[in-house]
């Protein structure tokens, strides 16, 4: 019975959607976005993680200060997640750190980016390039393999 | 053993961060459509992605036929107009249609009903109708029910689409959508359509039909801080009862051309400060012929013999809309303050306007241009972390060139959102708002009373919501008072002379079974002080869900019966019921039956100027047959 119970309790949890009124600004895709590029920061990199998102709104910075330290400047991060329109990219290009982007153009035509977390269809995507795995040394787990493509 | 790997395969499934599982769920949260809510402008209910693909909704109408507290019509023209619970009017000024920032009614009636009413969803992500007072958040003109389309996002669609349906009574559509995203952050997204209109109907031993062709055509072009939205839709159908004394015209014809172009800008880091600019002009033609003649109320003459009117009329008529509007919000402490700016104006321009016994009629009044200068203050007070108080204040400035005073009216509202648990919630508003009379009202009014007034609204609302689990239970009370109501006579717009009152009570119940699978019931009751000539009572339930690679729904909307100058309306059931199967993830084929029971709504109309009254069908049995392409 309690085994019934909990798995009705666990179904709920999974199922449960509802909400009263959206009194407060509503996070959950900031959420979202921030456990996948959480996902993919842990993955690439093996040491402690120190986030830099550019111009980051005051949302984006309570969400995802719960999955990363911030760093308030780019010189000081060890990973980039470039999310807006940064205008001439004053950023701190160096080998020292990781830059990823959720714009599939740029991640075509800027070397620097070795991925990015897009939309294409309604549905969200994401890409690694390879060779620029490998010029970073990069390795990531092989649940990955289904991002990484051969460009 | 068992249980522990069953429990053990479930913590898996539920607590599993692994990529793939967070993309799907990052794309089931973008598809409930959640991230533009606004509950502080009054009582809300979305239409999110995932519901309008599992309900096939294709037009706008599939959606608001369901509304609560709300009927849907058609009118004299053949075309579909929303009037509130117990009423029908012929054309609404309570609703307000927006576009992402674009208020799309028109300039003539405040309705939308000709250019916009039927709009394909295709290009549509989600819809939000809220039943409260907009005007006080976005400056445009004030209405009872607010209607916001917001357009899908060329950053998360980023392809082309292809859609279509046809029906089995020949009525068919053809869709592109085309939307792309650059390395600089612009983004566009492009949408055209083209409908064929096919709706027909037997009145005295005449098909009185409005058939006819519609095109639709946007653009959306943005980056983080700028958007630029272009509208453009035609119209050309027939008249369907028009105008003529005995409801069977020999021919008419109604064209409408719309074109809008729509400009915000945000500025400052936190994009607080805002600026909108906006035109629209609205070519209208409208011509019928009818040997009985035709009641256009303004050259109506009455001799011994009882009325009579033109034989032939045509117009056509120009209307134009330019809107500013800026706007800055900012905190105080735990004060989110509002304020802004905002002035339109309008112009009304009569082309050409004839009869057969004079071919120069020109204007019906000198009133062809009004400038509505508002200013807006909005204070959100979070008073506890579970109790947010909202007032609002707007000031209306009618300046007006001619015929009607210029005029000014004072808005008020005050409200409380009150979440004392995860589990429950309330809100309550009380509002004060007026709705002037528009060119149409002027032209149209009762000409031994054409001094029209603007109508006050006075209502209050209160909602309980409960949720636990998997079920949403709420219930939503409304009282609204009603001074100078506008109304059409069958000699012309009056304004009533006494209040009119109306309250409703309205029960709702989700229940979702899984995360593809929902519940969904309503019901509504109401009461109106007047004469009753349309439904009080109102619901639905819905079904929607999906197994594998196939989505189903299937819905039951009813509206009460009532009796009216000697006419039985029988209860209306309105039920639909459709599948999809989608073939791979972007192809997808689905069928929907429609008004199975064949117990549509029906709407009322007159003859000689209201000596006669009949009733026709809203709507048809019919199938249709749609398909879903994107590449």
């Amino acid at each position: 019975m309690r085994v019934f119970i909990l798995l009705l309790t666990l179904l709920s949890f999974l199922f449960a959607e509802n909400y009263t009124f959206l009194v407060q600004p509503y996070s959950k895709e900031v959420e979202l976005e921030a456990k996948i590029i959480a996902e993919i920061a842990t993955a690439s990199l093996h040491v402690k993680i120190k986030l830099f998102i550019p111009h980051m709104s005051e949302m984006e910075e309570k969400v995802y200060s719960k999955y990363f330290t911030l760093s308030p400047k780019c010189e000081t991060a060890n990973f980039v997640f470039v999310n807006k329109n940064v205008e001439n990219e004053p950023l701190c290009d160096n080998a020292n750190r990781l830059f990823f982007t959720n714009n599939y153009r740029k991640l075509l035509t800027n070397d620097k980016y070795f991925g990015a977390l897009f939309w294409n269809k309604s549905r969200p995507n994401i890409v690694f390039i390879q060779k620029r795995l490998d010029e970073k040394a990069i390795a990531l787990p092989k649940t990955f393999d289904q991002f990484v493509e051969n460009f | 053993m068992k249980i522990i790997l069953l429990l053990g395969l479930l913590g898996s499934l539920l607590f599993s961060d692994s990529l793939d599982a967070l993309l799907q769920e990052y794309k089931s949260t973008s598809d409930n459509s959640l991230q533009t809510v606004n509950e502080k402008i009054g009582h809300v209910v979305i239409y999110s992605q995932k519901e309008i693909r599992l309900m096939q909704y294709t037009k706008l109408n599939d959606i608001l036929k369901e509304l609560p507290l709300f009927n849907i019509n058609t009118n004299q023209f053949g075309l579909t107009n929303y009037s509130l619970t117990g009423s029908k009017t012929t054309t609404s000024g309570f609703f307000r249609f927006f576009i992402n920032d674009h208020e799309i009614s028109s300039g003539y009636d405040q309705s939308t009903s000709l250019s916009w009413g039927d709009l394909p969803l295709d290009f549509v992500d989600h819809v939000e109708i809220y039943y409260g007072e907009s005007s006080f958040s976005f400056g445009n003109e004030t209405g009872i029910y607010f209607v916001r389309i917001y357009t899908k996002s060329a950053l998360k669609e980023n392809s082309s689409e292809i859609n279509s349906w046809i029906t089995s009574k020949g009525a068919n559509s053809q869709s592109f959508t085309n939307s792309s995203s650059f390395e600089n952050g612009w983004s566009y997204l492009m949408f055209i359509n083209q409908e064929k209109v096919k709706e027909t109907t037997i009145y005295n031993g005449q098909k009185l039909n409005s058939n006819g062709t519609k095109h639709y055509a946007y653009m959306d072009l943005s980056n983080e801080t700028s958007k630029i939205n272009i509208g453009y839709t035609d119209v050309s159908k027939n008249n369907y009862t028009g105008l003529a004394f005995d409801a069977t015209p020999d021919s008419g014809k109604n064209l409408s051309k719309d074109f809008f172009i729509n400009y915000t800008q945000y500025f400052l880091e936190d994009k607080s400060l805002k600026a909108n600019l906006s035109v629209d002009v609205n070519d209208r033609s409208y011509e019928e012929t009818n040997t009985q003649g035709i009641a256009v109320v303004p050259l109506i003459t009455f001799s011994h013999y009882g009325p009579s009117g033109p034989k032939s009329y045509s117009e056509d008529l120009r209307f134009t809309k330019t809107n500013a509007y800026l706007s800055k919000s900012f905190d105080v402490e735990d004060n989110s303050f509002i304020t802004a700016l905002n002035v339109k104006n309008k112009t009304y321009d009569v082309q050409n306007r004839q009869s057969n016994t004079n071919s120069d009629i020109g204007r019906f009044s000198a009133f062809d241009e009004e400038t509505i200068s508002s200013l807006l203050f909005q204070d959100s007070y979070k008073l506890r972390d579970d109790l947010i108080l909202v007032a609002n204040t707007k000031l209306d400035y009618y300046d007006r060139n001619a015929y009607l005073k210029d005029s000014s009216e004072t808005l008020l509202r005050f409200g409380a959102i009150y979440t004392p648990t995860e589990n429950w919630g309330f809100k309550s508003f009380y509002t004060q708002t007026a709705l002037a009379p528009s060119f149409y009202n002027v032209d149209y009014a009762d000409t031994s009373k054409p001094k029209l007034k603007s109508q006050q609204y006075h209502f209050y609302t209160l909602e309980g919501v409960y949720t636990e689990g998997n079920s949403k239970f709420g219930i939503t009370y409304d009282h609204v008072n009603i001074d100078d109501f506008i109304y059409l006579s069958p000699v012309g717009f009056i304004n009533i002379d006494h209040t009119i009152t109306s309250e409703g009570i309205l029960f709702d119940y989700e229940y979702s079974l899984s995360d593809r699978d929902k519940i969904h019931l309503n019901y509504y009751t109401s009461s109106l002080s007047e004469t009753i000539n349309n439904s009080t009572k109102g619901g639905y339930i819905k079904y929607m869900g999906g197994y594998q690679k196939f989505d189903y729904f299937t819905s039951i909307i009813y509206r009460n019966g009532y009796d009216y100058e000697g006419l039985n309306i029988p209860d209306s059931f309105d039920m639909s019921l459709g599948v999809t199967y989608h073939v791979t993830k972007d192809l997808s084929y689905s069928i929907k039956a429609n008004n199975i029971l064949d117990r549509s709504t029906q709407s009322l109309y007159f003859t000689n100027l209201g000596t006669g009254f009949f009733a026709l069908d809203d709507n048809d049995r019919s199938v249709t047959f749609s398909i879903r392409w994107v590449f």
